[in-house]
């Protein structure tokens, strides 16, 4: 585990993890709603009634989601084992 | 002394990165480029916040309209289609980046960054409510009182509003303006338009009142890429050190040379306007930006002591070390040439676009049937998408298989400017004509009107298998 040399922040390590997932998920979201309209993906499995701003939006979130996960992995995997 | 100075080198590079960071509050200049940096500001916040507002046709002159999948731009539209368009934009936007970086540094950073703008923007509405420089340093070392409270108060409260009303015409741009504006009057605005409008106020507030130049330290992509641009001809902010060392104060007028001292009286203006809070005396810098603020103050100072200007200037380093400098050099020629294709080739395939589309959906539910007469019979949905702004008719023709029956619609199909029309059709097929399983298809379609409109589509024919 981090000892008390660990010199970053948690805050850095939070921006460090939700920026650039940040920045991927937004791109991933226009790819992805460019490829496939949503009122036509999830309308013909019979969707909910959402806009499709909202299926944007809570696509755009999803995506957040699983980048931030890789990120949250990415640090994990950075630090040192501990070497006992 | 060497325990401390060891310790030292060891925290430097967690303190610079990561250190909690000191308030840095830039002086106010004024002078040729902050000038140029104020008409800039405006015209660009000009630009986003009347924008959305600009009328064309009788419909917003310019709307990247998500929930109805199509961008106006003008006299054009673009379907999701045409996503080709706007990857070509992106990277002619990029190419320009970098051509502008090649030659003039960090122009880019210093006055057009939203990230900049908007900092400035704040910084006006900081200096207006809580004054300058050195009031707001007093202001904030100052003990809590109702006078300090009042005017932190205004402070968050104008830039909260800013902030939300940047949030607006965000969304503005995204979903037709107009009839935001009745919903946020009306408080009818949905849940996504609602929660869209706070998300990018609060990113404004956060970015340009709290994090400033730490956004071009820590988030921005670009400051980290930058310097890849560089070369010894490119025009960088720098500090003239021969001329200007040894610093030192002295009387006005006095002949600092015999005092064995250079142009740098060392008021440390240059520090104090700049909005990174760095000394370009020590060099070029990842953390500067470019924004020529110590340009200005440094050759205000020069006038009022009589001496030359420019001790601080926009330069190259071929020119700081008396070498020659060269305008086209092979990364600038081959980034013009690169732009100039890309732009041409973007703007002759917008010319050539044909306003018209078609997919063609196979019916999910069977694969094929076989009707009474004993043909094989296929369905299909067409969609017919005019991107034109006139309303079309088009005929339908298909090939691919001898002697197909296909239902047609007599007049051709008509469909409005800028709207997609589904339309079901059955395709009859004597199974003699069957080579394969599966048998491709041509879907002709051409607009009456227009011989120039019109495509062709591929779609495929399913049968039985035969031996
Ligand atoms: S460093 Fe990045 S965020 Fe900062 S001004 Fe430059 S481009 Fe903008
Ligand atoms: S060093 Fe000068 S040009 Fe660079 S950011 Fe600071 S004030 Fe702007």
């Amino acid at each position: 585990m981090p000892g008390k040399n660990n010199s970053v922040p948690k805050v850095q390590r939070f921006v460090a993890i939700l920026w650039p997932s940040f920045v991927v998920s937004g791109i991933a979201t226009v790819l992805f709603f460019t490829a496939f309209d949503p009122d036509e993906v999830i309308g013909c499995v019979g969707g909910w009634d959402i806009s499709r701003m909202g299926y944007y939006s809570v696509g755009f979130f999803l995506f957040w989601l699983l980048t931030s996960l890789n990120s949250v992995l990415t640090c994990y995997f950075l630090k040192p084992c501990s070497k006992s | 002394m060497t325990e401390k100075n060891t310790q030292q080198i060891e925290m430097t590079p967690v303190e610079e990165v990561y250190a909690k960071r000191k308030k840095i509050y830039p002086r106010q200049v004024t002078g040729l480029f902050a000038s140029f940096r104020f008409t800039g500001v405006l015209v660009l916040l000009g630009i986003y916040y009347l924008g959305p507002f600009l009328q064309w046709n009788g419909r917003q002159a310019i709307l990247f309209d998500l929930p109805a999948r199509k961008f106006y731009i003008f006299e054009w539209i673009f379907w999701p289609q045409d996503f080709i368009y706007l990857a070509a934009l992106l990277i002619i936007a990029a190419i320009a980046l970098f051509l502008v970086t090649a030659l003039a540094g960090r122009v880019w950073c210093g006055y057009a960054c939203p990230q900049t703008v908007w900092t400035e923007a704040f910084l006006w509405i900081e200096r207006k409510v809580e004054g300058s420089r050195s009031s707001q340093m007093k202001l904030d070392k100052a003990g809590w009182s109702w006078a300090k409270f009042r005017l932190k108060f205004t402070k968050h409260f104008l830039w909260l509003a800013f902030s939300l009303l940047t949030g607006f015409v965000f969304v503005g741009w995204f979903t037709p303006i107009t009839e935001l504006t009745e919903r946020t009057l009306s408080f009818e605005l949905g849940p996504w338009e609602f929660f869209w409008i706070i998300f990018y106020g609060f990113a404004t507030y956060g970015n340009a009142g709290w994090m400033r130049e730490q956004v071009c330290m820590y988030m921005c992509p670009y400051a980290r890429f930058q310097s890849a641009m560089f070369d010894k001809n490119t025009l960088v902010i720098s500090y003239d050190e021969k001329r200007g060392e040894p610093r030192g104060s002295r009387k006005k007028g006095a002949d600092y040379e015999a005092e064995g001292k250079g142009a740098c009286v060392d008021c440390s203006l240059c520090v104090q306007v700049c909005p990174t809070g760095i000394d370009i005396r020590d060099g070029l810098q990842y953390q500067c930006i470019g924004c020529a603020a110590c340009v200005d103050v440094c050759n205000e100072v020069m006038d009022k002591m009589g001496y030359e200007k420019n001790l601080v200037s926009y330069t190259t380093e071929n020119a700081l070390s008396g070498k020659k400098e060269s305008f086209f050099r092979p990364r600038v020629t081959i980034y013009i040439v690169l732009l100039s294709v890309i732009t041409i080739a973007l703007l002759g395939s917008i010319a050539q676009r044909v306003p018209l589309g078609l997919d063609i959906i196979r019916d999910r539910s069977s694969l094929y049937r076989e009707t009474d007469e004993g043909l094989i019979e296929n369905v299909y949905t067409l969609k017919v998408m005019n991107m034109d702004l006139k309303d079309h008719r088009y005929s339908l023709a298909v090939g691919g298989i001898e002697d197909l029956r296909i239902k047609k619609p007599k007049k051709g199909i008509l469909v409005e400017a800028g709207t997609v029309v589904t339309y079901p059709i059955r395709i009859q097929v004597n199974p003699d004509n069957l080579k394969t399983a599966s048998t491709e298809l041509i879907f002709y379609l051409n607009a009456l009107d227009d011989d120039a409109i019109s495509i062709e589509v591929d779609g495929r024919f399913l049968g039985p298998v035969f031996k």
